[in-house]
């Protein structure tokens, strides 16, 4: 414990958010070292399915032509359900199929290792299957590198950018987390189906290169959540994603919930035939603006789901996106802070300013209500059921019964569900308020 | 699809899930549970709540755990009602879960 | 090269251990995310580094396998050893079938002695004892066979013997026997040995070498350039095992059923079986061969040089 290895910079997790904060400093000519505890990046990460790429413009111009896509997603389907009906809003524009494109899907071992090539490629070091256990502080409780649970010496650097994903320890033991919350947590369990291409193209209605990525509302029981189902070149991405501590309360077993989705009536003609290939769960930061942890200590900075920037604003679920913006603003502000001299806290402030000047805290604060009404009881286990009785009532021919008006459909359909029409008009009306 | 086509995409038993995942097993138990503390809990939702089911009730009141097959989601100490029941750490580098279809 | 200091070689076979297998076409899909030492391999290249401490010796790692295998091999290279890639190049991430996979360990053994070449006579040359896609396991026989070693091959237990008969030169090694017992073996130099996954753990490589070996390229063997088009190794298949023919002469008896039980062999006498128990291990081999010779299976160059 001698020796120490000095370093500019040290960034724990080489995730979307590591990356991008390590190619920040290297491109800035730092000397930025990457300690990420899989074999390599990408390892330890799940995802629900798409990377919105236009924040990759400015850091790698033409990446699109480079990037490990598994399908452009040039569909997407809002579906809200019951265990026996369906409403899907299916909106589609060959816009987002050719270059600069909009939104892919990827498997994230292809990803994560891409980003993380090119951060070691501006001349980032990159070591993996290694595990930051715990920050290293001065006297004064200045953070000042971290140590690994490898044999030897520890990591010593004047910032320490954390990208040590949901469960960030390093955010923790810094004060910046709460230990456990499980309020702000969601957990996503995902299986990946595999099917050959040309079904998938069939059966989606898409071109070789093109995806669907679909969002599903009422497919998670009594527990507030929702499912979603994306595109791969040769798999399917199925899954839910739900609160902890009311999956917790409920007793439900998180596979069984997949289980119900995939033996969906809209859901189980699309798996048909398909082989389970993998697997996997993950947590989610959801809490939004409002949870959102200080971003910065003396010598230290979070990003990405450590510093809980997923955006899970039900027509918006984006997560990726928010990663690499925050780490790629992280690493300018560290590198602005060593060329002043000043890594404290208030050093590293203009990395918060920055993020609320981009989008990165601006969508996250104008969408701050959103996962509040998003996870609510009404929209999550009322409107499902009223929307699909709505239809049916709409599309039932109920000969000779002249057809019902539009109105007291409504009205049926709502009391049948318990919402009083004033409470569609309030929802509706804060719906407006905070996506509009 | 005839009656006798098996229809694999669902009703996979729960074995055959976890089956499907890259686990490289370290030495370290990387969650330890104090079962002491477990027979005073009511709720014990690490049970249902963790994914990979690694969490059984004993006829005691207390609990058993596996590490082995862990997705490192944080789950189990999230929800764990107990201070001082669950320990969690990741387990060391390199080893525990490798998602290959994240 | 120096002969003073004592040379360990650690053979290790790299590749995917999850292989997706198709049960209908019989295609193997290697996918390099699953790249990892098999635990026999990982507890051979820990007894490599253990002797070497107690010899003061040098370890180098010969690691077949594609491209794909270099996170592994980072890894391996961060424990301060010296470590050469032999590029081969039969597989990869593609198809092959199941049938293919048992390749001609004697070609493979004699790649890997070449490779060793340049460093030295080496003292023990260790391997582990699964193999985990290339079928027979024979590959520590024919290194000893190549390099005109002894061998001791699965084993769970492995030191080097200090006591002072043994003069430094010696290995006292352990394996299993059935029914739960154990042998020790005493093992002349230089020696090749396999180990089983089991006994030791292979140790993490220290911080400050994980980080060197981040950034060093990772050496391949190139003498293969010159023996082979691509610089590829390629492990061809085995010769199938086709044993002579041996004539039967036709059954004479005049009655059908007689002839039918004179071709099956029905309440024939036959020989009793014979129970060998032989001295010593080279008796017992020397039997052996001897059956195989007397009923046809091995001429004389097979006796010598194994199937070919």
């Amino acid at each position: 414990m001698t020796d120490h290895i000095t370093c500019d910079a040290i960034v724990v997790g080489a995730g979307p958010a590591g990356a991008s904060a390590a190619l920040a400093l290297a491109r800035a000519g730092r000397s930025v070292i990457m300690v990420e505890r899989g074999q390599f990046p990408g390892a330890k990460n799940v995802y629900g399915g798409v990377v919105y790429g236009r924040v990759l413009d400015d850091m790698v111009p033409g990446w699109w032509e480079e990037v490990p896509v598994e399908r452009w997603v040039v569909r997407r389907s809002t579906v809200m359900m019951t265990p026996t009906q369906s409403v899907s809003v299916d909106f589609r524009t060959q816009a987002w199929g050719e270059a600069p494109y909009n939104g892919m899907t990827t498997l994230r071992c292809h990803f994560d290792a891409w980003l993380a090539e090119k951060a070691t490629g501006a001349g980032a070091r990159l070591l993996t299957s290694t595990t930051a256990t715990g920050l290293v502080r001065d006297a004064s409780g200045r953070v000042t590198g971290v140590r690994t649970d490898r044999d030897g010496a520890e990591l010593h650097a004047p910032v320490v950018i954390a990208c040590d994903g949901v469960n960030s320890f390093l955010a923790k033991e810094a004060g910046l987390l709460p230990r456990a919350e499980a309020s702000h947590h969601t957990l996503g369990v995902k299986e990946v189906h595999h099917l050959p291409p040309s079904v998938i193209e069939e059966r989606f209605g898409l071109a070789s290169d093109e995806g669907v990525d679909m969002e599903i509302l009422g497919c998670t029981r009594a527990i507030p959540g929702g499912g979603f189902l994306y595109t791969n070149t040769d798999s399917i991405s199925v899954g839910v994603v739900v609160s902890l501590p009311q999956l917790a309360a409920s007793g439900v077993r998180p596979e069984a919930l997949i289980s119900d989705l995939t033996a969906h009536p809209t859901i189980a003609p699309l798996l048909r035939g398909s082989t389970l290939r993998e697997y996997s769960a993950h947590l989610i930061p959801e809490g939004g603006y409002d949870t959102m942890p200080p971003l910065a200590a003396d010598g230290l900075l979070i990003a990405g789901d450590a510093a809980a920037m997923t955006l899970a604003a039900g027509l918006w679920l984006e997560g990726v996106n928010f990663a690499i913006g925050s780490g790629w603003a992280a690493g300018q502000a560290a590198d602005r802070a060593l060329v002043a001299g000043d890594t404290s806290a208030r050093g590293l402030a203009s990395y918060r300013a920055d993020l609320e000047s981009n989008f990165v805290l601006t969508d996250h604060k104008r969408l701050r209500k959103a996962p509040s009404l998003v996870l609510s009881d009404r929209v999550q286990q009322r409107y499902p059921g009223l929307i699909c009785d709505l239809a049916e009532g709409m599309f039932t021919v109920t000969n000779p019964t002249p057809k019902a008006g539009g109105l007291s459909m409504t009205r049926r359909a709502a009391a049948k569900h318990g919402v009083k029409l004033h409470q569609l008009a309030a929802d509706t009306l804060r719906g407006l308020r905070i996506f509009g | 699809m005839s009656a006798t086509e098996p229809r694999r995409w669902q009703g996979i038993s729960f074995d055959e899930r976890m089956a499907t995942v890259d686990f490289r097993v370290g030495q370290r138990a990387h969650i330890t549970v104090d079962a002491d503390v477990c027979r005073s809990c009511t709720t014990k939702a690490c049970v249902s709540a963790c994914p990979a089911n690694l969490f059984a009730p004993t006829a005691d009141g207390g609990i058993l755990f596996n590490y082995e097959q862990c997705f490192e989601c944080g789950t189990c100490y999230m929800v764990c009602n107990s201070e001082g029941a669950l320990t969690w750490t990741y387990p060391d580098g390199g080893f525990g879960v490798v998602f290959h279809n994240g | 090269m120096s002969t003073d200091v004592p040379l360990l070689v650690a053979c290790l076979r790299i590749t995917d251990l999850r292989p997706h297998v198709d049960p209908l076409a019989g295609t193997i899909t290697r996918d390099r995310l699953g790249v990892a030492l098999t635990p026999a391999d990982a507890a051979a290249l820990e007894h490599a580094l253990r002797l070497a401490e107690a010899w003061n010796g040098r370890v180098v790692v010969l690691a077949a396998g594609p491209a794909s295998i270099e996170p592994v091999l980072r890894e391996v290279a961060g424990l301060g050893v010296e470590l050469v890639r032999l590029p081969l190049g039969d597989e990869g991430d593609g198809h092959r079938y199941v049938g293919e996979l048992a390749g001609d360990e004697r070609q493979l053994a004699r790649a890997l002695v070449d490779a060793m070449a340049p460093f030295g006579h080496p003292s023990v040359v260790l391997c582990g004892d699964r193999s985990i896609d290339r079928g027979t396991g024979a590959l520590p026989a024919y290194l000893a066979h190549e390099l005109g070693a002894a061998q001791a091959l699965g084993l769970v237990a492995l030191a080097h013997d200090a006591s002072p008969e043994a003069e430094g030169r010696r290995l006292i090694a352990e394996r299993r026997l059935d029914g739960g017992w154990r042998e020790r073996l005493s093992v002349p130099l230089p020696a090749v040995c396999s180990v089983e996954g089991a006994g030791v753990r292979l140790r993490r490589a220290s911080l400050a070498g994980a980080l060197a070996a981040a950034d060093t390229p990772l050496p391949v063997d190139r003498s293969l350039d010159a023996t082979s088009a691509s610089g590829l190794l390629h492990i061809g298949a085995p010769a199938p095992f086709r044993p002579p023919t041996r004539v039967q002469p036709a059954p004479s008896a005049s009655d059908a059923r007689l002839r039918l039980r004179d071709l099956t062999g029905v309440q024939v006498a036959h020989d009793p079986p014979t129970v060998v128990e032989p001295g010593s291990s080279a008796e017992a081999a020397d039997i052996v061969l001897a059956f195989l010779a007397r009923h046809g299976y091995l001429d004389d160059t097979d006796a010598v040089g194994g199937a070919q």
